[in-house]
Parts: C-alpha cells; sequence; structure tokens
C-alpha cells in the first residue's frame, strides 16, 4: 500500500477532473443549484459511465470490485468542483449500510442497481433534535413490518429509490415508491446539496439481517471518510481561485498575493490542506487492508477536513475582498458547503467524541 | 523481498544494540558522546548507515522501500544518534549533490561512521532567518586559501563538532544571494571560539560561534566560489525534511500518547472538553507524520518534495505551538510546575517558540509555500534583491 494514487487511481482523477471541467463547470453547477433539479441527469450519466457508482461494489453484486480508496478519489474530484451527484448518498452511505449487514436479498437486489445507477439509495439516521450519529433512534418505531415516525437531514433523500432507515430495533429497507412515505426536499443553506426530511406513516419495510451496530459504526467511517474526500478536493478548489485571483487583483501598485497578509492564509490553508489529505489517504488505506484502525482514521480524517474546509472557504470570501461577497462570485457555493458538510452526517463535536471513544480516552 | 530482509537484518541488530522504547526509558535516556560515537560505528559497520547514499561513499546503495523500512522498525528504539543527525541531514547530503569527489571521498564515510561530527554554520546574529543578509566574510590570501571572520548563533552541536559547513560574504559589491560561498571549515582550528547559548527553558542547546581569522584552504569550497546561495538552497531544503518530515515521534511531550497519560494521572481525562482536545492532538500529529510519508513515497515515484519541505516544517512547528495551548486544558494547573510527571511538557512548551524559528521563521516557510508551491508573487521585501550588498541597510 501506498498513501499517493496508484497508477490507476491517477488515470481516474484525470477521467473525473476532465468529465467535471467539461461538463460540470462551477456556472452549470450554478445553473442546477438554482433549479428544481437536484443534480444534472446528464452529468450523473457521464459519472456512471466512468463506473463510479460501483467502484467500491464486489463483482458479486454488480461492483467493479475496486477499493473504497478508489471511490473516495472520485469523490475527491467531484468535490473538488461542487458536483451535485448522488454518489455519496447511494454508493457510499446506503450502499455502505446494505454490504456492512448479512442481508444477501437486499444486497443482491438493490446493489446490482445502485453499482449501475439505476437505483439511488439513501441513508435515513439523524432526528430531529439529535446532531450525533450514535444514539439510539426513538424516532421511528416498527411495528409488524411497518414503520412510523420522521427522519431529518436525509442526505439524497428527495431523489432516492430506496431508504435505508435506522428504527428502533434495527436498519431497514423501505422503498419510496409507496403510500405511507413522505419525502420532502428542504430549502438548504448548501445549494449543491439535496437534503430532504422523510416522514414514514405506517409504511412498509424491510428488517435488514446483521447487526445494526456494527452497521452503524461502518457507515459512519465510510461517511466520514467520503465527506472528508469531497471537502479535500474543494479546499484545492478554494485555493486555486482565491491564488489566481491574489495574482491578478493589483492594490497599492502590486498583486495583493505579494504582500505576506494574503499569502500568509493561502499558505496556511495549503498546509492545513496538506494534513487532511494525507489522512484521508491514511483512512481510505486503514479501509483498504482492513486495518483494526479504520474508525480512528476516518474520524481523524473528518475532524481535519470539515474545518480545514470552512476556514479556506472564508478565506476565499475574505480575500477576495468585496466581490467575494457577491451572489455572483462562486465562493458562496464554497462557504455554503463547508459549512453544511460541518454539521451534516454528524456534527463536529460527534466526530471528536467518536474519535476519543475510538481512541480508548 | 530484499526490504522485508533488511527490515529482519535491522531489527535483529536493533534488538541486540539499541534500548527498546518505552516512556520510562525515554525519560532516562541521556547517552555520553562516546556512546553515541560508538553507537553509529556499530550501525555503519553493520550496513545501516547512509542505506540510500552510494557504496563508494560507504553508503549501503540501497533504495528508499529500505530507508522506509528502517525508518519504521527504529521508531520502535531509542538510538543514541543525536549529534549525527544535522551532520547527517543537511551538510552530508549537500556535498554528496555539490561536493567535489575528494570532499566526498573523504568526509562521507567517515560522517555515516561517527568518525566525524559535523555542524551547519548558517544563522547570524542580525541576520535570523534572512539569510542571505549574512555579514561573515571570507577573503582570498594570496596563495588562494581564504581567511574567515565573523560569528555564527544558533549553532547545534558546536561544542563537539570536528567541521563545520559555512556560508561566508566573498564579494560584498554584487546583490547579496551572489557574494556567498559555502565552505568546510575546521571547527579545531586555534581562530574558532565556541561558546554556550542558554535559551528560555534554561537550556544551553546551541552555541554562538566565532570565526578569528580561521584559514580554509582553496578546496574548501562546496560548489563554486559565490554560488554558495544555491548550495544553501540544497542544504535549507534538506534541512525542511530533517526538522519537519519526522514520523509521530512515541516520546514527543506534546504527543497524544504523553497527553494522554498524564491527562490520566491528573485525573483530567473524563473531562469532555479534554478528551475532545487529546483526540485532536491525535489527528493533528498522526496527519503530520502521514504527510511525511505522502512526501517520501512521492519523492519515491519521481515527484520531487521540493519547496513543500517547508510545509512539513511549518506543520509541525504548528502542530507544536498548537499543542502548547492543548496541553494546557488538558494538564491543567500542572503545566505551571517543573517538577512530576507534566514537567516534561511544561518544559516542551517553552521550548515551542524556538522549534518554529528554528530552519527559518514559519512566516519564512509561509513565504516560501505561497511563492514557491502556489505561484504567488515575490514579497515586496525582496526588492533588495538587485542591491548590491554593501550599499543595503543591515542590522547591526
Amino acid at each position: 500500500m501506498t498513501l499517493i494514487d496508484n497508477p490507476d487511481q491517477k488515470d481516474l482523477a484525470d477521467a473525473v477532473r476532465k468529465l467535471v471541467s467539461a461538463r460540470s463547470p462551477l456556472s452549470k453547477v450554478r445553473a442546477v443549484a438554482l433549479s428544481d433539479a437536484p443534480y444534472d441527469a446528464d452529468v450523473w450519466r457521464q459519472v456512471c459511465s466512468l463506473g463510479l457508482p460501483g467502484l467500491a461494489i464486489p463483482e458479486q453484486y454488480g461492483g467493479a470490485d475496486g477499493t473504497w480508496a478508489d471511490l473516495f478519489v472520485g469523490l475527491r474530484e467531484l468535490g473538488a468542483g461542487l458536483v451535485q451527484t448522488p454518489l455519496l448518498a447511494s454508493s457510499v452511505l446506503a450502499a455502505g449500510a446494505l454490504l456492512a449487514g448479512d442481508d444477501e436479498d437486499a444486497k443482491s437486489t438493490w446493489l446490482p442497481k445502485i453499482a449501475e445507477g439505476k437505483a439511488i439509495g439513501a441513508l435515513a439516521i439523524s432526528e430531529e433534535g439529535d446532531a450525533t450519529w450514535g444514539a439510539q433512534p426513538a424516532g421511528v418505531t416498527a411495528t409488524d413490518g411497518t414503520l412510523s415516525g420522521t427522519k431529518v437531514a436525509v442526505l439524497g433523500g428527495a431523489e432516492a429509490d430506496v431508504l435505508i432507515v435506522h428504527a428502533s430495533d434495527g436498519f431497514y429497507l423501505v422503498e419510496t415508491d409507496q403510500p405511507g412515505v413522505t419525502v420532502t426536499r428542504e430549502e438548504v443553506l448548501d445549494l449543491t446539496r439535496s437534503v430532504a426530511t422523510v416522514t414514514l406513516d405506517g409504511a412498509s419495510g424491510r428488517l435488514l439481517a446483521g447487526d445494526a451496530g456494527a452497521v452503524l459504526d461502518r457507515v459512519i467511517d465510510l461517511a466520514n471518510v467520503a465527506l472528508a474526500a469531497e471537502q479535500s478536493g474543494a479546499i484545492t478548489t478554494c485555493i486555486k481561485i482565491t491564488t489566481e485571483y491574489a495574482n491578478i487583483r493589483y492594490s497599492f501598485g502590486l498583486p495583493i498575493g505579494a504582500y505576506q497578509g494574503v499569502k500568509h492564509k493561502l499558505a496556511d490553508d495549503y498546509t492545513e490542506w496538506c494534513l487532511v489529505d494525507a489522512s484521508v489517504r491514511t483512512a481510505g488505506e486503514a479501509l483498504t487492508t482492513g486495518s483494526s484502525e479504520v474508525s480512528v482514521a476516518a474520524a481523524a480524517a473528518r475532524v481535519l477536513a470539515s474545518p480545514a474546509y470552512t476556514r479556506a472557504a472564508k478565506n476565499m470570501m475574505l480575500l477576495h475582498g468585496g466581490i467575494g461577497f457577491t451572489w455572483e462570485h462562486d465562493a458562496h457555493l464554497f462557504y455554503r458547503n463547508a459549512v453544511a458538510g460541518n454539521v451534516l452526517l454528524g456534527g463536529p463535536l460527534f466526530q471528536q467524541d467518536r474519535l476519543a471513544d475510538k481512541l480508548g480516552v | 523481498m530484499p526490504a522485508d530482509e533488511f527490515r529482519a537484518k535491522a531489527l535483529a541488530w536493533l534488538q541486540e544494540h539499541a534500548t527498546p522504547f518505552t516512556a520510562e526509558a525515554a525519560d532516562r535516556f541521556a547517552p555520553t558522546l562516546d556512546e553515541s560515537k560508538a553507537f553509529q560505528k556499530g550501525l555503519a559497520e553493520a550496513g545501516l548507515a547512509g542505506i540510500t547514499w552510494p557504496t563508494e561513499y560507504g553508503g549501503q546503495g540501497l533504495g528508499e522501500d529500505e530507508l522506509i523500512a528502517f525508518n519504521e522498525v527504529s521508531a520502535d528504539f531509542l538510538m543514541p544518534t543525536g549529534p549525527f543527525v544535522i551532520g547527517l541531514g543537511m551538510p552530508a547530503p549537500t556535498i554528496l549533490e555539490l561536493g567535489t569527489e575528494e570532499q566526498k571521498k573523504r568526509h562521507i564515510p567517515k560522517m555515516l561512521t561517527g568518525e566525524e561530527i559535523w555542524c551547519q554554520l548558517f544563522s547570524e546574529p542580525n541576520g535570523g532567518s534572512d539569510v542571505a543578509s549574512l555579514q561573515t566574510t571570507a577573503t582570498r590570501t594570496e596563495t588562494g586559501s581564504w581567511l574567515i571572520n565573523g560569528q555564527k548563533v544558533w549553532t547545534s552541536g558546536a561544542q563537539f563538532s570536528d567541521f563545520g559547513a559555512i556560508l561566508a560574504r566573498t564579494d560584498p559589491t554584487v546583490p547579496r544571494h551572489a557574494g556567498i560561498t559555502m565552505f568546510i571549515v575546521d571547527m579545531h582550528h586555534p581562530g574558532v571560539t565556541v561558546r554556550p547559548l542558554v535559551v528560555a527553558t534554561g537550556d544551553a542547546p546551541f552555541n554562538e560561534v566565532y570565526f578569528d581569522d580561521v584559514e580554509v584552504p582553496a578546496d574548501a569550497v562546496i560548489g563554486e566560489v559565490n554560488a554558495g546561495w544555491a548550495a544553501a538552497v540544497v542544504m535549507l531544503r534538506n534541512e525542511r525534511v530533517t526538522i519537519g518530515a519526522r514520523g509521530r515521534a512515541r516520546n514527543n511531550p506534546l504527543g497524544f500518547d504523553t497527553l494522554r497519560e498524564i491527562a490520566s494521572d491528573v485525573g483530567t481525562s473524563d473531562d469532555p472538553g479534554v478528551r475532545r482536545k487529546l483526540a485532536m492532538v491525535y489527528a493533528r500529529e498522526t496527519a503530520a507524520a502521514a504527510f511525511g510519508r505522502v512526501l517520501h513515497e512521492g519523492a519515491l515515484s519521481g515527484e520531487p518534495i521540493g519547496a513543500r519541505g517547508s510545509v512539513g516544517k511549518l506543520a509541525g512547528a504548528e502542530f507544536g505551538l498548537w499543542a502548547s495551548d492543548a496541553a494546557e486544558e488538558i494538564v491543567g494547573q500542572d503545566i505551571a510546575l517543573l517538577s512530576g510527571k507534566s514537567a516534561k511538557v511544561a518544559k516542551m512548551i517553552l521550548a515551542g517558540p524556538g522549534s518554529a524559528t528554528a530552519g527559518g521563521s514559519n512566516e519564512i516557510q509561509r513565504n516560501i509555500i505561497a511563492e514557491r508551491v502556489l505561484g504567488l508573487p515575490k514579497d515586496p521585501g525582496a526588492a533588495d534583491r538587485k542591491t548590491p550588498f554593501n550599499q543595503l541597510k543591515l542590522s547591526k
């Protein structure tokens, strides 16, 4: 194992970068953000044609049998372009939950569709008033295979064909195309992520075989590294755009990037990114080798990535001066994405507590 | 695999000759200079020194895989190699890159066996991180040798060094970067005076070194006359890697292992805020070590470390400063004591600002990262790059 991209990963990164610049530049991201659609169907088809949705899914379930680290390379490059896709929700969270359980029927029914990008899955964990992903859920209860209750902050929920719902007695598979399931796409701070509230009222669900605690633990790890990978990519774009601007914007007779007040902020952002990138790679390696340090490495990546991204995005706005605060500039797209990314999928204090727990502190 | 064989060989030797790492052993570890020299000699004889360096100069001629294997294996041992870190980390690679065949043959093998201890003589009292403002002079005599006069400071290990790599100004009439030369200087020359420099911690880890008509021969020049800045850049690059890209040191007083242990001793470890701080110490410490690995593996695959060595240096220094604040919260009131288990943490807090200055201040590292990695414009302060040195305003 190495911590740098292997040749296949380099090729994949190049391919995704090309896709992003050709099919989903920031002007397109903005257009999608202001439309009613959570993502662009054409871009998603392109992402699927690169095989990303099935990359980390085993061959027996129709996937490409790659590693999670491979998929994180793709997420990193899509994150760098803020590209709206259901990849994280479907291929990491929903597929990860299925893979972590023991339900062969559910796996063989849904994973091939998710791998192809034909079906979209989402994972419903958070409940109103609880930003942690560790609590035993009380808001969704099951009676004779029918579920009732409400889940919030469900990433990709509005576009999902199937939901994996964390209920009081385990994880349930719930198809959205049925009465009793109401999915409301929320108006959100982050214009590039689709978040939904899911209300179940006697919806029929299938209790997934397997240890729910182990599934939850695994899914948190995957969520942490995947989000950190996206954020790592996004940080590089914040730095790139701001550096370009600092080279062409003149004040007091010099490009503003010549002044230490500007260059030191960017150097700090870059240094933080180096740490984030290294920690994402460490976590990807731990997942690939099946190391016992997976949870520690995943939480460590997340507790570094989310605040580093918020800082880089904030600096992007600040160093652009007034222009960075305008609606027309892309800085706020990143800032919104950063702030939301810090609190979604288990907030910052939950992540720090989890890391402490996993370290045995 | 050869790297695995090498790893096994290194492990076997270390098990026989080095002290296994434990926190208690690390606290007691205080090798004498003679013990250090004997250890380095043994290391070289066992084929474990200069692992990637050419065999004609006493190295092993092996690859980075073997070097990584050795670094991983040796992390579990306390090695008395401190006196050789500077010489092998900075002057030696510079001589290997820029030195004459004679210089390499004469010095590198002895550096590897610990027979020659080296120091690096760059910093001056009036220069700080602006190394190119140096005022020590070397003037050519009629015989072609050079006479060195001036003062250096912050010199680690000068008190026991046999040789030093020194930067001196050889032409003051050209802009400051253009008139500098790097020399090999014999530290036993009668004109060399070494005085210990006591720092904020009360220790004297550095020295002031005075040069009073110290004569060095013409063949003591490393690289070319008046091209010493290029040699300095090579050495500073190696220095940043040596200082910055260390692995996660198990006996770092500001590291996770030590702070967790002390938190448990002083009874703060159940506090939610303390637990979160400890978690962040772990995340930052391991990320810095992992970044060192990313650089290393990148270099292996043909992506030179270059100015990214400054990132490692900055990240390491910033970790020290940040972890000092974290340690105050984690340890609590005992951090005000210089006794008991937390004393080593308190001392490290005191030493933190020094580490952030050594090898170029954090501000200088940020300039390097911004200019050479990100491609931002030169600092306006670089305007004097074109002024002849003897017309510059200098600190006195």
